[in-house]
């Protein structure tokens, strides 16, 4: 919270500087002492070996344009955003799953960046901080996911509140400084925060209210769907669009059968477009099929309307990426002309 | 040839094997320190470890001698004592139920193990005072208990006794999908599959001094017991005609072996076909007295889980693959090479 609130009065401090230079940060000061997730971790210097330990965290390294400073990144449960794919070339994957220690260590890393718990933590398979310590090695966890567990019901947040963005943009400001690049963490959160508000705007204060269903994948058609569940990442698209998502389930990714989603009556439904290869739902035209040709699911008001949206599906999980996705779904809602 | 020949040759032939495979379980760890993703010089793979036993001090890279020491020598170390719990378990499990299908995890331990794992990383039970391993531990510890009132006690009998192991572990494999389903996340169910399918990734030298611990308390128990698991082979009225306290020696053998089972299974899940392979092994090599056949499966047991481990390393390589696929993978040819020949001795 302290660093939101002191985030907050730099960001006035700069409006209030003007335009010309809205973005001076101040250069870090080595040895800079972080909490991180219940630890202290220190840097004697800016990192320049880094490991990107998990697709959200190799993500905001490369926004931050640090690729030049990483070593290596893994587990990558889909593909990296388009627009840093040139970037993320530069760096070496050392596996899209669960690497081994020793494969990171290999890279001399002189940093590692955890997007998760199970890559990073006590009962981690991969490693655990001490690991990292005891060869010298700096470690950082996000703050999203390591605050989750503390507070909530389970690992993996199933959340009682709905999610927001305070620990992502806590993140890239605790990563910008670690590198020392301070300013552009500022200028990427400034960026993602206008982006989120002109989101905010675009919705007609008066407007019926939409009702969303986000719906990821499933195995068959006759199977249960696998949906983002109201307080996720899901929920937090829907209503920073101004709208709600039709599911009430806390779960982070509840499972529904249709009979329950023609129910739950959605004006929109938001189909993830997945970038593996499990089941034949996953790919965005297989799900549009199914909508329109079941006899039942058909008749909703949201697939007569054509109210159907393809999004990203790593939005879905609460990362970088479910800014881009609520984004990808306004775009298409303005097209149908249900959002201003 | 007179008996006492054929015995003496036995013993000669049983201290051949213990030897051979002493040198086996040298040989699989050393391989098993050596061989890494990270490439260390075999010289420097020394310093580290003498380094570290306190017989010299020669400056080498730090992050060489961590990875030696922390790293891969606890891991072989580790890996050699869950084999051998494994292995025993399973040869104690085999006699005592008079089952050749019977392995570790008949009583239902992995299932519980699972579930109570599940139940910490899904639900968060135990608020972060109990780590995963300590719910797996409470997980496998739950099943033995229904196991054991279900099999009335330990009067039950053998076949009893397997079909409340069967009852077990479905209820507990289905209380775990339960709670996998109903707060079902792609990413969770695959984390659960991860745990599930075991992993020497996770090990450093605490787990080693527990399971050190723990196997070598087991051992030691199980062949006090070694000629009362020989009467056991003719039944149980044989053997209580023997003077052999049934109930007693079967509720301490079955609570040995949850024991071992549930501390390898809390610490790095659960690992398939070493403990229903390797007691068959061993009882092909050393033939079925206790005596001979219990020091046997620890140490192939051993040396096969620590060859599985340098196997699941080297295979795919900067990527953790579960032991459990390697240990069938490898396991199954090998067990069938064995299959076969017995039958053509017989």
């Amino acid at each position: 919270m302290g660093h939101f609130k002191s985030l907050l009065v730099a960001l006035a401090v700069c409006a209030a500087g003007g335009l010309t230079n809205p973005l001076a940060a101040a250069p870090t000061s080595y040895p800079l002492t972080l909490d991180n997730c219940e630890a202290k971790v220190t840097f004697q210097k800016a990192p320049q070996r880094a490991i990107g330990l998990g697709q959200n965290s190799a993500e905001i390294m490369l926004l931050l344009g640090l690729q030049d400073r990483m070593a290596g990144t893994a587990f990558w449960p889909s593909k990296v955003l388009p627009q840093l794919a040139e970037a993320n070339a530069k760096v070496k994957l050392l596996t899209v799953e669960f690497p081994t220690f020793e494969s990171m260590l290999a890279e001399r890393p002189d940093f590692v960046a955890a997007a998760l718990p199970t890559l990073l933590g006590p009962s981690s398979k991969v490693a655990k901080r001490e690991d990292f310590e005891r060869v010298g090695v700096p470690s950082y966890l996000s703050p999203s996911t390591c605050l989750e567990t503390k507070g909530s019901k389970d690992a993996y947040g199933s959340r009682a509140q709905l999610w927001n963005t305070e620990a992502l943009y806590q993140e890239i400001d605790e990563l910008s400084r670690i590198f020392d690049v301070a300013d552009r963490g500022q200028a990427l959160i400034a960026d993602f925060k206008a982006r989120e508000a002109a989101l905010r705007a675009s919705v007609t204060p008066g407007d019926k209210k939409l009702s969303y269903v986000f719906w990821f994948s499933s195995p068959s058609p006759s199977a249960d769907a696998y949906l983002g569940g109201k307080n996720g990442a899901s929920g937090f698209i829907a209503d920073l669009l101004g709208g709600r998502n039709a599911i009430g389930a806390e779960a982070e990714w509840p499972t529904l059968g249709w009979e329950g989603i023609i129910a739950a009556k959605p004006d929109v439904i938001v189909i993830a477009s997945l970038d593996r290869n499990r089941w034949e739902l996953d790919k965005p035209e297989a799900k549009i099929k199914f909508l329109t040709t079941d006899p039942a699911v058909s008749q909703l008001d949201a697939v007569r309307n054509k109210a159907i949206v393809v999004m990203d599906g790593q939005a879905m999980n609460p990362t970088v990426r479910t800014l881009y996705g609520a984004e990808q779904v306004a775009q298409q809602l303005k097209a149908l002309g249900l959002l201003k | 040839m007179n008996p006492e020949n054929g015995a003496l040759e036995g013993r000669a032939v049983f201290a051949g094997l213990m030897l051979a495979s002493l040198v086996a379980i040298g040989l699989a760890i050393g391989l098993s320190t050596g061989i890494g993703d990270l490439p260390i010089p075999l010289g420097t793979t020394f310093t580290a470890i003498t380094n570290r036993l306190g017989w010299t001090s020669t400056e080498i890279d730090r992050v060489y001698e961590t990875v030696i020491w922390d790293y891969r020598l606890s891991r072989a170390l580790v890996a050699a004592f869950c084999g051998a719990g494994l292995a025993l378990s399973g040869a104690i499990m085999q006699s005592l139920l008079r089952n050749p299908l019977a392995e570790p995890y008949v009583l239902g331990i992995s299932a519980g193990a699972s579930t109570g794992a599940v139940a910490i990383i899904i639900l968060g039970l135990g608020g972060g005072v109990l780590s995963l391993s300590g719910g797996a531990f409470l997980g496998a510890f739950a099943a033995f208990c229904f196991v054991a009132l279900l099999s009335n006690g330990t009067r039950g009998g053998a076949d009893r006794t397997i079909l409340a192991g069967v009852a077990a572990s479905q209820l507990f494999n289905a209380t775990t999908s339960y709670i996998v389903t109903t707060s079902g996340n792609a990413q969770q169910a695959r984390d659960v599959m991860f745990w599930l399918l075991g992993s020497f990734g996770g090990v450093r030298w605490p787990e080693f001094m527990l399971v050190s611990v723990v196997v070598s308390i087991g051992l030691v128990a199980c062949l006090c017991y070694a000629r009362t698991l020989d009467t056991f082979a003719f039944g149980d009225e044989t053997a209580a005609s023997l003077g052999v306290n049934v109930d007693r020696a079967r509720i301490v053998l079955f609570a040995l072996t949850a024991m071992m089972t549930a501390t390898i299974v809390s610490m790095v899940g659960s690992i398939g076909f070493v403990g229903l392979i390797v007691p068959h092994t061993a009882r092909a090599l050393v033939g079925p007295l206790h005596i001979r056949l219990l020091p046997a499966c620890i140490l192939i047991g051993a040396v096969f889980m620590v060859l599985a481990d340098v196997a699941s390393r080297a295979l795919i390589p900067q990527q953790v693959l579960p032991i459990g696929v390697v240990t069938a993978l490898v396991g199954v040819p090998f067990f069938s090479i064995i299959l076969y020949r017995l039958q053509r001795a017989a």
